[in-house]
Parts: C-alpha cells; structure tokens; sequence
C-alpha cells in the first residue's frame, strides 16, 4: 500500500476537478487529483466539443448567456491550443418561428453576447453546406474546444504547480477522524496497489457521480440527475463555424466543427445510472433528421463515431422529474459542515465546461471560506501550461484545423506518419507514450487523436501497438492486450450508427485485422486497464 | 454557376472524400509517387489532406500532382481525388500564379503567335541557348518537348482545299482543338479524310481554346469563360450531330472535366459532352455494331507500341485504338504497361517538375523503344511530343495507321518489329 | 460484337471472363476499380476455419450451413475453381486442395490457408521451425518483434514449440525517405543491386538453421526476386501478408488480368455501372457511366461480380435499409439486427447477399430466378463471413468457374 499526504484530495478528472486542482494548487495548497480513468472520460469527453458565446442561453438562462460570454473570452485565451475560433451562426431553419429571432437578439444584447444579423447570402457564402432555404441568420463568437486537450493542460498547469495527478485510481472510500475529513483511499487500477491519500480537504467533483462518492464519506441523498444525450461524429467538416438552430434549445439543434470532424448533437433523456448510457436507434436516427435540417443531403455524408455523455444536472424544484433539458445548468456547490456533520467537504454539482474554470474559483473560494484562509484566484491571468514559454509577451496561437497538415509537410520526410488519417507522426506518438508509460491505446487517441479518422483504427492500431511494443516498455501480452481492446472499444461507437461508407470501411478492416491478420486467433493477450 | 465555394461545388468533390477507405489502391497507381518522395500520394494529398483545409494552403507539395487523373480512375469508391487535388492547388495558386503557367496554358496565343513565323520560331524552339535563356527568365524547362508550329493551321487546310462531294452516311462534327490546327495538323487531316472516306459529311465550326492548359494550371476564371465560349461555337452546328475529337484530352475536357473539376454545369456544357466521341471510341463502335467494314483495308505487318494517355483512361472507354489497330491485317499493337508519360500537359515543361516527368515517362519510353524503334501510337498530342523528345521514335495518332490501310497515304516510317 | 458481359475485376470476374473468353465467348468486363485483389494477402484460401481450424477444407465443407455458397455449389465445383486457378497461375501457386497449411501473420497468429505463393513456402510452420522476422525501421507496417513474440507463444499443431526472434533493419526503400509503403519496398527489391544491398545488411546478422521472414516485398514485377535473395543471404526466406497494399495480391491481380486481355477480354476500367435495361425476364445491356454519357453493354449473358459490402455492390443506408446498387436484386439473409455491439467480425449484416442456384444464375429467397440470364459469383453471394471462414478465394473462384460454365453450355 502506497501513503501520501496533502492537503487536498480533488476526486474527478473532468473540466471541474483539473479546475479545481489547478486553482488550488495555484493558490499554494499541496492537492491531488484522483479519477477512476482516465483524465475527461465522464462528461468533459463525451460532450459537443462546444465552447459556448452564450447565444444559446440567451432566452432560455440568461445567467448562463452572461457567464458563458465572458469566459469564452478567457479560456480562449488562456488555454488557447484546445481552442477553435471558429465563430457560430444561429439559423432559423426553413419551418422554425422567425419572431424567435427578435427574442434571440434581444436576449443577446441584454446579456452580453456578441451577436449581428446577417444576410442568407453572406451566411452560404460563409458555410456551402447550410440549407439554403434558412430564413435567418445570425453571426455569434462560438468556438470549438477539445475537451482533453483542455483538462489535460489545465492538468498540466496543475501539476507545474505541485499538484499530482493520479489516473486510473478509484475512489474505494473516504476516511473521518472524527467530525473532519482525513484520507482518501484509492485503488490503483493501472498497478493493482492500495493508496491512502492522508489530507483535511475534499473537494467532490465527481459530476455524475458526485452522489456516489458523497455516499462514501457518509453523506447520502445528494441528487445529481444524469442527463443523457447522444452526438455523433461526421467524418468531415460539413460546416467550419458553430452552426446552431435558432429556437428555443431542442434536441440536434447544433452542429459543431472539431479537429476534422463535425459534431451533431444532441438528446437529454434521465437516466438513472451515468455508467449504462444506452445510444437508442430512435435517437440516432432524430439526429441525422435533425442534421437534415441544417445541411441538406446529411445523411449521405459519413457518419464516423457515436458517444452518449450524461450532463450532471443538479435537482432543481423548478422543472418537472423527467424534464432534464430546463434544469438550471449553474452550478451548486454543497457544503457538508451542516447537511451531514462532516467538515472539510464540498460537493460540486452542475454547471457545464465553458464556465469550468469560474466553476472552480467558486468552489475554492468555498473551500477557502470553510479553512479561513483565502487567496486571490489567478487562474484567469496564467496561460495553461505556461511552463511552456517564460517570455510574458508570449502569446499562443489558437488551434487551427490546419496546423497539422503544415507540421507533417514539414517532418514527414524524416518522421513517418502512424495515423494517416488524422496525420499522428510517430515521433508525436513515443513522445506521449514516454509520458505516460502505462497508457492504454485509448488513452493515447483521447491526447492524439489516434484512430479517430474514417478508418478508425484500420490502419494505425497495428502500426501503434507495433511502436508501443518496440520501444521496450510494452511486452508482447500487454501489446496484445492493447490491440484488442483498442478495437473492441472503437466498435463500440461504430455499431449504432454503421451505414453507408462507415459499412465499406469496416469490411475493409475486418479484411485487414481477420482476414490477414487473423488477429482473432491470437494468444490471449493481458487483462488491459 | 459554379464557384469553387460553391455548395455545388462543395458537394462534388469535397463530399466525395467520404468514400474513401484508405485502401492505398490509388497511391499504388500514382506513376509521380511512384518516382518521388516530392509527392506525397493521391490518398494523401487528396481525401485526407481535405479534411484539414480551410482557408490558406500549407500544403504546397500538393503541387507535385501532375493531375493526370489515374487516382480517380482506379478508386473503387468513387472518391473524386484528382479533382480534389486540381481545386486545392487552384486555390493554392490562387494570389500567386507564375507568369510561366499564365503563358503555356493560351495554347491558342502560342499558336497564334508562332504559325506566322513557324520556321523561325521552330529553330528558336530548338535552339539551346535561346531555351536555356526561356528556362531562366520564364521556367519552362530547356529539354522539355515544345510543339512544333506550322505554316499552314488546319483551318487554313480546310480553306484552301477543294472540298470533297458530301457522302451518304449523315454529318458530323468534328473538334480539332489547338493542338491540331496549329501544331500537328496532319491528325486533323488524316482523322477528317478518314471520315470523308467513310462517306461521312464533317462539319468544322469556328472554334477556340477548350480552357484545358489553364484548368491544369490552376487557373479556373479564365478556363470557364474559354470553354463556354467552346460550347456556344460547337453548338452553331446542328445539335443532334456527334462530335469527334481526335485530341484526347480536349475531348475530355468536354466530356467532363470542365463540369468536375470547373465546376461548370451548364446544360448546353453537358450535352455537348453528351456528343462527344473520341475518334478511336466512335470508329470501334461503328464496328461493334455491323457499320464499319474492314475488308478492304490494306495490310501491315507491324508491332506497334501504343500509349493509352492518362486523359483516354479518364474518359473510362478503355482503350478503343488497341482493337481499332488490331483490325488492320497485319499489326500487333503491344501496350506501354504504364499509365502516363510525364509530360502530363504542361507539367513536364515546368523547370521545377521536369525531372520528376521525365521519371514518370521512363518506363513508356524503355518499352517503346523495346518494341519498335521504328513507330509508335498514342492518342494524345502533348503525349506525342514528349514520347518522340525523350525516344527519338516518331509518335502518331492511331488514325494515321487506319488511314495508311484505307489507302490514302503511306506512313513515313514503318520499320517491322 | 460482345456476347458476355462481366462486371468486377476482383478474382471472381477476371476468372469467369478468362474461362468464358477461352471457351469462345467475345467478353467485355467492365470494372470501376483494379479490384480487390490488390488489397489482399495473396494467397488461396479455401476454408481455414468452420469455426474450429480446419486442416481438410474439402472435408470440411459438408459441415457449414445449408446457405453457405460451397453448399449451394455442386461439390465438385469447389475442386473445379481450385484446379482452374492452378491452371491459369501455374508455378505462381503452391500447394494441395486437400490440405491447409498455416502461415505466420504479421502480428504473430498462426493462420491457416490453402494454396501460397512460392515465396512464402518456406514459412510454413512445422515441428524446429526457427523464425526470424526482419522488419524496416522506415516500413511501418511490421513489426517483427511483435511477431516473433507471439509467434513465441504458441505451438505447432503437433504441440512442439516455436522459435522466433525479430530485427529491424534501418533500410530505406526510397534514400532519405522515412515512411516508405510495402508496395515501395516491393518496387526497390525489383533491382537487383539494392536486392544485394539488403542482403550485405541482413546476412551478418542471421543464425545456422533460421528461416528469413520478411514483410511481403520480394519484389513487384521481378518474379526471381525472392530466389534472387535466397541465394544471397543462403537462407531460406519466406514473406508475410500485410496490410494494404498487397504485394503478393497486386502480383496475382496483373498476371491474372494479362491473361484476361491475352484472351482478348475487352477491359473497360474506371466507372461505375450504374443502370440495366431488360425485357421479357432477361437483362438486354447494362449501362456504364463513362464520361459524359451512359453507355450500355448489350450482351447475351452477364455475370455479375462486383464484389460485397465492402466494394459497395451491396450497401445499407442511414435507415438501415440494404440494397444491391445496380440490378435492385432480391436479398438473402435480411432481418432483424444485422449489426449489433460485440464482434465488428461477426456481423449479420455481412452475411447477407445476393443468392444463387446451382448454376449461378441469380434467385431470390424464394427460389424465383429474376433474370434468366444474369449469374453473379464472388463476395457479392449471401451466406459466408468470408474473413473469419478465410474462404474468399475458394467461394471466388468455385462460383466464377461454375458460372462461367452454365453460359458456356448454353444453359
């Protein structure tokens, strides 16, 4: 059994937690980060890839619209490599209400969101693929944001400031002595060992499962409601801006560009338990209709991947049970001292990514309340990681669709390209592999985009684990392991929405992996984590 | 009307990088990635390239495709990757165009320019210092193969000469294109006499530039407007008549590349298409259907190497002149086993590309001169010009060979195999 | 003038057009693509598992479902293909119909097929094989560690062990080029000096008694490449399929449509049939989209080899809906279900295709021939997960042969 001791334990890798360990370890407390995955696999992996100008709170959540404005600004800046200034449009498509959109632009100029009319011309001329028979069209500042590449150099921040963050450890239960909180205990899933995490502060960020881990520490009936919602991925960008459909918030109502792919999504249906999120067949096919809507002739495009993610949504007596969409997306922050006699735990519910990072100020700030000694938050004036450069006037370049066909025009005569599809030279791949010693191939795609083009993993999962297993750190049943599993979880989110060109390609890969390969009649490979 | 932001546009080519399955199959065939790294693959450069571009070009090694479209055409999924590649490197050519490009792609200027001085301007063309001095100031390459021009055009021909009593057998049309009225007026003599001798009527409208060269160079504005005007001419003619083309590429121009790589889709453009034949694929099909009748066709033991051009597998017609050739008594025809020559238009001209072109042609031109050093056939004039540059053996339209065994003349070499 | 229509260039079309050219039809084949030999590993499966490995796949024929394409077939039919392909590639094919023999893949399974390439002879696993796998730094798809470990792990069919090493050489194909293809390599060891090159840089490094595994890259088009460099490095060497591009497949694809056109097979390359016309229960022409136009195909029979799902002859659409793109044929196997999570290899949907009698000719569920003249052979047939069966070839060439027949007996 492995002990360590800080002073806060943050539970949950997702856009909250990395915030949260960030702001604290800034502010000078010694934290660690635990999550029972990987970094962004909850809510902040599976979401639209959508870093909000607030447009579509405007009617809706002012509140939301406000915040949402302002701190788009600010991670664009300070985490600007995870994001795309794409821009965004808000339509009225051919059977919406076009009133709304008076209500829209009202709404935006009360609350801060930059949005300007423009004509359907400029808006086709601007977006080929739009339906062109729209009606209106508004001109807003959404970006696209990767979700890890966001947490992750939000980690990172973290970690240049002490923090250590710790995958793939389960919280197993949260230890008292007497009325206060004192330890953490852990099991590390990647190594089989025990952890015990002494500290006097947890900070629960566990979003979908916030209620489970308060459960542990004795705290019970703390009702986050899982909100479940399906995006599914096209293989190419259909639209190079944010395109959203301007009426009141609905199901596969936006469409957004990310990396190569564009995203459509998505449905918010309750589900009792953020670990089984079904992807019905009637919601994949309301998406493509929805997509039908915004660019004609969707479903002839290629639909490349399906994900569901489940909101953590906190119970707000205002809606109705099985209404999720409606619920106030602000956030809550619970404070055990009185609800369950136990001091030194917060529980954080709600919110949503493009506020993460005010979200954490928050939730130190209550932090630092309960301790007595607060700190100025400085997470909005640092560029994450700024370990990266020293020089102050350094200013870093948003991310741009393009950058890495530039990079392998460059490298590619002397470093071959793994990932054909989404161009991943080998060089990027070891780099991350020597990082992260332990990962699993799906750790690495989150970080690198491995496999995630139109073969999805065809062609680069041999060409990945062959690279993994030659540098040495990786044995032949771990490689074979990895394989495997790689394979078995890209099938995952190919079945539901398998048609049309996605068909071809995977009787091609089976060609390739059963056919030649026989990968199949393998020895057994490792138990893979 | 198509503009390359077009939504037509976008759903011709950019949508059609979803079929693609990265089967390699197209990077197996590319003849320029085959003989240089420089060039990164049609996979490469095509569908997957595509899903990463928006707005300025970083790609610039996308230039080395010489856009003979063979990836297009062995895809089995119908991915438009040459027409892909062709719109990327327009609008990656876009605000800094060559004057170089500017000038070989007005086939017409050239031929314009240099038939009124033809014997000065083909001994300039041959003469080395003055080739060394182009190559310096305007980058075309000092080797590289340039037409040769003539005194008299076929228009010209057609003037001047007393025309033969209409047959029996309908009308036609027929395409010159510029290559054959300024540079190898004999294809366009011999391709009409055939007809004339097959009783066939043939009309010659006035006509002008297909757009071809400056489609291929990137540069799309002017190409629209050159092949509609094309268009509007053809159709002064009776509109229910083929039209035949003895230039393989500018016939393909017609029949599809103006619409999938222009983007033009104007009705008139495709029905003008609709009707045109390559003269090879109209005579083999007058034979497919009982029409054509070969008995009387003079003998000649012959082996003729033959080069189906790029653009003539684009047409996807296979390869009409190897069974026309096979008709006459007497020849074999053995094919180049390789898909392009190099000179690929005007890509071989480029000082930059040239020797890339001249890797590409290798094996047509070794397998050339291995079957007989005597003759060689091949549809397409650029193709001609390059083949007898690189081999020295004298290259032909196949119709010179169907018009030697209809008796109307002899060809000048004919070494048996 | 045209008799016989075929559509596909994969295996199946090129031996039916080459059989019935042989046998007096004028055949026309029209193809969009070179056809899916190009992708493949280049050999001769006919049935490697049924699901348990199979050393006897005649044998074991009997035991597969009632709708596999082998039932449907006369039982000589399968013997017939086979002894039709060792006819028309000769010494390009070694090996027994009766019996599999187990092939290294690249990443170390151990895989049964049927008839190999005689450059891959020597990889055959049997009892005190020594392997050594030799991989290229700048070839990125083998990794001869990885297949000398798993190959490590396993045992002969009799239950002795198996050696295996790997080592990578740093060799470019291409000088200064990084990432370099198979089909590259392929095209390097075509030249004699660099086939002596790999041989300077490999031979120190090999042991008494080894067998040589290399990717599959003995040459493109120099059929003495692999002996070449057997006799340089005096050891035995044997190649392993890759991923595409397929060497040894590409091979089989040129010789093969050589032969096609040496039989005066009029190849028409590079676009899609997209429309029919028929009458009276016989299909009249086909249309293929050539440039600028459609141009139909009149003949008096057609075969009908485009390959399955994953040449998209066969395609299922967004609502889950599966057609057959040219003829609209009646399809086998539809139902409920066809893809489901677990095994992307064992999918419903795969198994669903076009169905036939025994003469090839075209039937719908119900046994109903819609077009008396229309026989279809190859992937396109329902009933077979032909990657996992590893029986491609064997269901190709069986049903192009016996198609090939009924036209010629005038059926």
């Amino acid at each position: 059994m492995r002990s360590l001791d800080v002073d806060v334990v943050v539970i949950g890798g997702g856009s909250t937690g990395v915030g949260v360990v960030r702001d604290v370890a800034m502010r000078g407390y010694k934290a660690v980060l635990v999550d029972r995955v990987d970094l962004a696999q909850g809510t902040s992996g599976r979401f639209h890839g959508l870093l909000h100008s607030g447009g579509r709170y405007v009617v809706s959540d002012p509140n939301s619209a406000r915040e949402c404005a302002e701190e788009n600004v600010i991670i664009t800046r300070i985490q600007a490599g995870a994001v795309e200034t794409t821009g965004g449009l808000f339509v009225t498509g051919p059977d919406d209400d076009p009133e709304f959109g008076d209500k829209f632009l009202a709404g935006a100029a009360a609350n801060g969101v930059a949005a300007t009319e423009i004509s359907i011309a400029e808006a086709l001329a601007r977006e080929p693929r739009l339906n062109p028979r729209i009606k209106r069209a508004v001109a807003v500042q959404d970006g696209s944001v990767d979700g890890w590449q966001l947490v992750w150099t939000a980690a990172q921040s973290a970690k240049e400031y002490g923090a250590e963050i710790l995958t793939y450890h389960k919280v197993t239960s949260i230890e008292r002595d007497g009325d206060t909180v004192s330890a953490v205990m852990c099991h590390d899933a990647k190594t089989g060992e025990d952890v015990r995490i002494g500290c006097h502060f947890v900070l629960n960020c566990a979003g979908a499962w916030a209620g489970e881990i308060a459960a542990m520490a004795g705290c019970h009936d703390v009702q986050v409601v899982p909100g479940r919602g399906i995006m599914v991925a096209m293989n190419h960008r259909l639209v190079n801006s944010v395109v959203n459909r301007m009426i009141y918030p609905s199901d596969g109502d936006i469409i957004v560009p990310v990396h190569t792919v564009c995203i459509i999504g998505t449905t918010d249906v309750k589900v009792p338990d953020p670990d089984h999120l079904p992807i019905p067949h009637d919601e994949v096919q309301q998406m493509f209709d929805a997509g039908e809507v915004l660019v004609p002739g969707f479903r002839n495009a290629r639909a490349l991947h399906v994900w569901a993610g489940a909101r953590p949504l906190v119970k707000d007596s205002r809606v109705g049970a099985g209404d999720t969409r409606h619920m106030s997306r602000g956030m809550s922050v619970m404070d055990h001292t009185e609800r369950d006699g136990l001091k030194g735990l917060l529980t954080i519910s709600g919110g949503k990514l493009t506020t993460y990072r005010l979200m954490a100020e928050h939730i130190v700030n209550a932090m630092e309340e309960q301790l007595g000694t607060p700190h100025p938050c400085r997470t909005a004036d640092e560029v994450c990681p700024s370990g990266t450069t020293k020089d102050a006037t350094y200013v870093p370049e948003n991310y741009h669709v393009t950058h890495r066909l530039h990079d392998r025009e460059h490298d590619r005569m002397q470093d071959p390209i793994l990932c054909e599809c989404e161009l991943l030279s080998r060089r990027m791949f070891t780099d991350k592999l020597a990082e992260l010693p332990n990962a699993s191939l799906d750790d690495l795609r989150r970080q690198l985009r491995l496999g995630m083009g139109p073969c999805q993993g065809g062609f680069c999962t041999v060409r990945a684990t062959g690279v993994a297993h030659e540098g040495g750190t990786v044995d032949t049943e771990r490689a074979t392991g990895l394989l495997r599993l790689f394979l078995k979880h890209r099938w995952l989110g190919l079945w539901p929405i398998l048609y049309g060109d996605q068909v071809r390609q995977t009787a091609l890969d089976n060609w390739i992996f059963s056919g030649t390969l026989d990968v199949e009649h393998l020895p057994e490979g490792a138990e893979v984590v | 009307m198509f503009e390359p932001d077009s939504y037509e546009h976008d759903l011709l080519n950019r949508a059609s990088l979803d079929h693609c399955v990265k089967c390699t199959i197209c990077e197996t065939q590319c003849p320029v990635a085959a003989v240089t790294p420089l060039f990164s693959g049609p996979k490469y450069v095509g569908p997957q390239a595509e899903r990463f571009r928006h707005g300025a070009s970083v790609d610039y090694s996308l230039d080395y495709c010489s856009s003979c479209g063979i990836c297009t055409n062995v895809c089995p999924q119908g991915v438009h990757i040459a027409e892909l590649n062709s719109v990327a490197r327009a609008a990656m050519k876009k605000d800094h165009m060559p004057l170089r490009d500017q000038l070989i792609s007005r086939t017409t200027f050239m031929g314009m320019a240099m038939t009124p001085v033809a014997p000065i301007a083909n001994a300039v063309l041959k003469f080395k210092p003055a080739r060394i001095a182009v190559e310096k100031v305007v980058g075309i390459h000092r080797d590289a193969a340039m037409p040769t021009a003539h005194t008299q055009t076929l228009v010209g021909w057609l003037r001047g000469r007393t025309a033969p009593k209409p047959g029996s057998r309908g009308k036609l049309i027929f395409f010159h294109g510029c290559a054959q009225n300024y540079f190898e007026v004999e294809t366009g003599v011999k391709t009409i006499e055939v007809l004339e001798h097959l009783g066939f009527e043939v009309i010659v409208p006035k006509q002008g530039c297909c757009g071809l060269p400056l489609q291929s160079n990137g540069i799309f504005d002017t190409a629209r407007v050159w092949v509609r005007k094309l268009v509007a001419q053809l159709r002064e003619a009776p509109r229910d008549l083929p039209i035949i083309s003895c230039s393989t590429s500018c016939g393909g121009m017609l029949k599809h590349e103006a619409n999938e790589i222009l983007g033009v889709k104007d009705a008139d453009l495709l029905e003008v298409g609709g009707r045109m034949r390559d003269i090879c694929e109209f005579l083999l099909e007058m034979y497919d259907n009982g029409e054509l009748d070969t008995s009387d066709w003079l003998e000649n033991e012959l082996t003729v190497p033959y080069h189906a051009p790029c653009q003539l597998r684009g047409q996807n017609i296979g390869t009409p002149a190897v069974q026309l050739l096979e008709l006459v008594p007497g020849i074999t025809v053995v094919e180049s086993g390789a898909y392009c020559c190099g000179i690929a238009g005007t890509y071989g001209l480029k000082k930059e590309k040239y020797e890339v072109a001249m890797k590409v042609g290798k094996p047509v031109f070794d397998k050339i001169v291995a079957v007989n050093e005597g003759i060689a056939a091949c549809d397409s004039e650029t193709c001609r010009w390059q083949i007898e540059q690189a081999t020295s053996v004298p290259t032909v339209h196949p119709i010179a060979f169907i018009h030697q065994a209809m008796g109307l003349s002899k060809l000048p070499v004919t070494t048996g195999s | 003038m045209t008799n016989t229509v075929v559509i596909g260039a994969g295996l199946s079309g090129l031996v039916a057009a080459i059989r019935l050219a042989r046998g007096g039809r004028t055949v026309t084949l029209l193809t969009k693509g070179l056809g899916g030999l190009q992708l493949s590993q280049g050999t001769i499966d006919v049935l490697g598992y049924a699901p348990e490995r199979v050393d006897a796949p005649i044998d074991a024929i009997a035991s597969l479902p009632a709708t596999h394409p082998y039932r449907v077939l006369a039982p000589a039919a399968i013997a017939a293909g086979i002894a039709y392909a060792q006819e028309l590639l000769g010494d390009r094919l070694v090996g027994n119909a009766d019996r599999n023999v187990l092939l290294p893949t690249a990443v170390g399974a151990l895989r049964p097929t049927c008839l190999v390439p005689p450059s891959m002879t020597a990889g055959v696993v049997t009892g005190g094989i020594r392997y050594v796998l030799v991989g290229f730094r700048q070839l990125k798809d083998f990794y001869p560690k990885l297949c000398a470990g798993n190959l490590e792990r396993q045992t002969t069919p009799a239950g002795d062990p198996i050696t295996a090493r790997g080592i990578i050489l740093d060799l470019p194909a291409i000088e200064d080029m990084a990432d370099s293809s198979a089909l590259a390599y392929a095209r390097a060891l075509d030249d004699p000096s660099y086939r002596a090159k790999l041989a300077a840089a490999l031979k120190p490094l090999l042991q008494d008694g080894e067998v040589v595994g290399l990717p599959a890259i003995l040459g493109h088009r120099d059929a003495g490449a692999h002996r070449h460099l057997e006799e340089l490095l005096e050891h035995a060497v044997f190649e392993v399929p890759l991923p595409p591009p397929g060497v040894p497949g590409i091979r089989l694809n040129e010789a093969l449509t050589a032969l096609a056109k040496q039989a005066g097979v009029r190849i028409v390359a590079g676009a899609k049939v997209v429309g029919f016309e028929s009458a009276g229960g016989k299909v009249i022409s086909v249309g293929q989209a050539t440039a600028g136009r459609i141009r139909q195909y009149a003949a008096d029979a057609f075969v009908y080899a485009p390959g399955g799902f994953e040449s998209g002859a066969l395609t299922m659409d967004s609502y889950g809906t599966v057609t057959e793109t040219i003829f609209g044929l009646p399809l086998h196997g539809l139902g409920p279900d066809l893809v489901t999570a677990g095994d992307p290899s064992d999918q419903a949907l795969f198994r669903v295709g076009v169905g036939v009698d025994a003469s090839m000719r075209v039937v719908d569920p119900a046994g109903h021939i819609p077009y008396s003249n229309l026989y279809a052979a190859g992937g396109i047939l329902a009933g077979a997960t032909r990657w996992t069966e590893k029986s491609g070839e064997g269901i190709a060439l069986a049903s192009a042969v016996a198609a090939a027949d009924s036209i010629l007996k005038g059926a």
